[in-house]
């Protein structure tokens, strides 16, 4: 009786245990989903966090109106629920595929991409299975071909010419300007240390000084890299970083005297994720001087449409637990992506026959001018071999504990392979 | 040795044999089977599950041969794979070498990054060999970054899909044959490493290094052989990563993944070819059930973040971990053989 009991009780265990690799049957309602994986734990954590918030409140949206923005007359099928679909990657590349896989099999047509090594694990992936997906992160592999995963602000090297561009249009002194990197660690950090970068830089009249790296996550202060830039007289330093980065890393840079208020005259710029909004909702006035290309307009700026759009759905879907972040305006942007890749799709064939090849090639491709209530810094343009989707970068600073938009400049699109 | 009741040996070819009976050789027989038709009835999401399982498994055996049997525990496994993908991928995508040559080329560059590593085993253990494995891991990490021109740098390199005798391994199904055949060749030539005189000598250091030492064995070649061995493996593993991914890049090799490579030893217990195998099954298993729980749990309770919810990973994880070292320190593999001794006797029952 006990062997019986403990057979009965192992067979159990087994079968709870690989329940959740079955495959879901599909569904009968017309369902189509949206999302994919999801950087929940770790350093985005708290980015992902909002992004995910965005797809859930703009999906209610959808459903509830059928419509894909107040300022868009266009109305999604009446007859198609969407639904998302998320899972927690953890930053482990290898999480990203098996999610892509088991999403793939519940019938997601569309993705999306965490973080810079997940989005490597999956580029080719998606490319051969026909995905398209918005991304997180827009590190310059993303332009190397296969292309098929699409960005919604700025490659992080362009961002960072166009915080050059900003930085030497208000240069007074007669000697060259001194530029150094200070970057995050890792593969989103070290992806701006290419040649032509570099090369923009000193045709721009910069006196290239070299890199300087502090871990993504600091866990001590950066001084020794600090110094190194204040020794080597850097007027500007440029990095990406995310904010749990940036603002220990600034902190730091005021306790030595540098800023470009303080003693030792130094600007530190980076591009989205590194939001100002976040930067100085934190930071406060410490944090003034601190420049970030390629980001959105904050939270609290309603008089932008597609803030206001965000501000709306937070009062309906998310009463008492309003997400402050940034973030949430880039999960809305990337939900309206995949929704508008989808809905384009529909138009040329029926729901039963989509496949995510023909949402790539009629839906992604096909995306043109799509209007995001400025909250990308231009409507958003995708083609075959063009995968950014922004034209112009938002640069922005912290000044007085508030962030300042500066101005938008060209995107240089200088990474050429 | 968990034998059925009335087996016998009678000759040392029998008594060192890994199948002993007929039902053994009809039972690996059987698993063969199973894997060759996996593909027939499991879905793409299932294979890639398993192909990541068997590339785990690959680089826990080494794993298992350093720590497990030989005692030099590492925290560098994560980059020694890079070494192994590294080269693969050098090779493969600028040099134009096949990959039948690519793997064992890879396999052996990280052998050699594994001695060099290893040298400071010679003259330290325990906490501090553990803080220069996980020096390692990042000197490696460096020098991915730093040789731009070779590696790609942070920019990563294309890796070609792996081509041997005209057949590309293009298809998750193809790729799962690949993987399985490895893992399978891995895990037998793992479980005869142990068995010949430098397994034992592995284990003599592991138990008592000093007494290993009086008893004639060469600590200084034993050990480097393990570190050799070992990063062997993670190499194998590394680069099977690579062509799977298409890709290289050092964010493939976190720090971390060393860690949860060692808490798969830890579960499915040290020192153990089969311990090997069912750690790495059962932490990917688990890693797989809370991915799916996560999103389950956010829409069940609204009130919980989602990021608490998705947390659950590292939660699980740890977790399992602590409740094995507190529990059953010897793992998955001795709860293994203590249900086989259960049934030993089978139908009748018996008392220790």
């Amino acid at each position: 009786m006990a062997r019986f009991r403990f057979a009965l009780v192992a067979s159990v265990i087994c079968i709870l245990a690989a329940s959740p690799l079955v495959p879901a049957s599909a569904e009968a309602a017309k369902t189509l989903y949206v999302g994919g994986t999801m950087a929940l734990t770790g350093a985005y954590a708290e980015d992902t966090a909002a992004v995910l918030a965005g797809y859930e409140d703009y999906v209610k949206y959808v459903n509830e109106t059928k419509m894909l923005a107040p300022w868009r007359k266009e109305k999604f099928p009446a007859d198609i629920t969407l639904e998302v679909l998320w899972r927690d990657d953890e930053l482990k590349p290898p999480k990203a595929l098996t999610i892509f896989e088991e999403l793939k099999a519940k019938g997601i047509l569309v993705f999306r991409c965490s973080g810079s090594p997940q989005a490597l694990a999956l580029k080719d992936r998606l490319f051969e299975d026909g995905f398209g997906a918005p991304s997180m992160a827009t590190g310059p592999y993303l332009l190397t071909p296969p292309q098929s995963v699409f960005t919604y602000y700025p490659i992080y090297t362009d961002s960072l010419a166009a915080i050059a561009d900003w930085f030497k249009e208000n240069w007074k002194e007669k000697r060259k300007p001194r530029v150094a990197y200070l970057t995050a660690d890792n593969a989103m950090g070290r992806s701006i240390v290419v040649p032509e970068l570099e090369a923009y830089l000193k045709k721009k009249g910069y006196e290239f000084i070299g890199n300087q790296f502090v871990p993504l996550v600091p866990t001590s202060p950066p001084t020794t890299q600090l110094l190194w830039l204040k020794k080597n007289k850097v007027d500007l330093a440029l990095g990406v970083m995310i904010n749990p980065g940036s603002q220990p890393t600034v902190k730091e840079m005021v306790r030595l005297g540098i800023g470009p208020h303080l003693e030792y005259k130094m600007v530190f710029g980076v591009p989205a994720p590194g939001h100002t909004a976040v930067f100085a909702q934190a930071m406060g006035k410490l944090g003034d001087g601190y420049v970030c290309a390629g980001s959105f307009p904050p939270m609290d700026d309603l008089s932008t449409p597609g803030v206001k759009f965000c501000n709306d759905l937070q009062d309906k879907y998310r009463t008492g637990k309003r997400v402050t972040h940034i973030m949430y305006e880039a999960g809305v942007i990337e939900a309206m992506i995949q929704t508008e890749a989808l809905r384009l799709a529909m138009k040329k064939l029926p729901f039963e026959k989509l496949t995510p090849r023909d949402v790539l090639e009629q839906g992604f491709y096909k995306i043109k001018e799509l209007n995001t209530g400025d909250m990308s810094s231009t409507p958003l343009t995708y083609g075959k071999g063009d995968i950014e989707g922004a034209d112009t970068v938002r640069v922005d600073q912290v000044q007085d504990g508030k962030v300042v938009k500066l101005g938008t400049w060209p995107c240089r699109h200088l990474y050429k392979r | 040795m968990g034998l059925r009741s009335g087996t016998f040996q009678e000759s040392y070819a029998q008594d060192m044999a890994i199948f002993h009976t007929r039902l053994d050789w009809g039972i690996l027989f059987a698993f063969f089977i199973f894997l060759f038709t996996c593909p027939l009835f499991f879905s793409d999401r299932i294979l890639t599950i398993m192909t990541m399982i068997g590339i785990a498994i690959i680089s826990v055996h080494g794993l298992n041969i350093l720590t497990g049997y030989c005692g030099q525990i590492s925290i560098g496994h994560a980059g020694f794979m890079a070494v192994g993908a590294y080269t693969s991928a050098i090779l493969t995508a600028k040099l134009g070498w096949p990959f039948w040559a690519a793997l064992p080329s890879a396999a052996l560059a990280a052998g050699m990054a594994g001695l060099i590593f290893g040298l400071p085993s010679l003259k330290i253990k325990g906490f501090y060999l553990i803080m220069a494995t996980i020096a390692a891991h990042f000197i490696i990490v460096w020098f991915i970054f730093q040789l731009y021109g070779l590696t790609g740098g942070a920019d990563g390199l294309a890796v070609p899909r792996p081509e041997i005798a005209g057949i590309v391994f293009k298809s998750k199904r193809s790729y799962f044959y690949l993987v399985m055949a490895t893992a399978c060749l891995a895990t037998f030539t793992a479980q005869n490493i142990v068995r010949t005189r430098a397994g034992r000598a592995f284990v003599a250091i592991r138990d008592n290094d000093l007494a290993a030492e009086v008893m004639g064995i060469n600590l200084w070649s034993y050990k480097l052989q393990a570190f050799f061995i070992g990063c062997v493996y993670a190499g194998v593993a590394g680069s099977l990563l690579v062509h799977y991914y298409a890709f290289a890049s050092a964010d493939l090799f976190p720090f971390w993944d060393s860690v949860w490579y060692l808490g798969m030893l830890i579960v499915g217990g040290m020192g153990s070819t089969a311990g090997a195998i069912f750690g790495a099954v059962s932490l990917k298993l688990l890693d797989e059930l809370v991915t799916i729980v996560g999103p389950m749990l956010a829409a069940i309770f609204p009130a919980v973040a989602a990021q608490a919810a998705a947390s659950l990973g590292l939660i699980a994880r740890g977790l399992v971990i602590i409740l094995f070292l507190i529990f059953e320190p010897r793992g998955l593999a001795h709860r293994w053989e203590m249900i086989k001794a259960y049934f030993r006797l089978w139908p009748f029952s018996h008392q220790e």
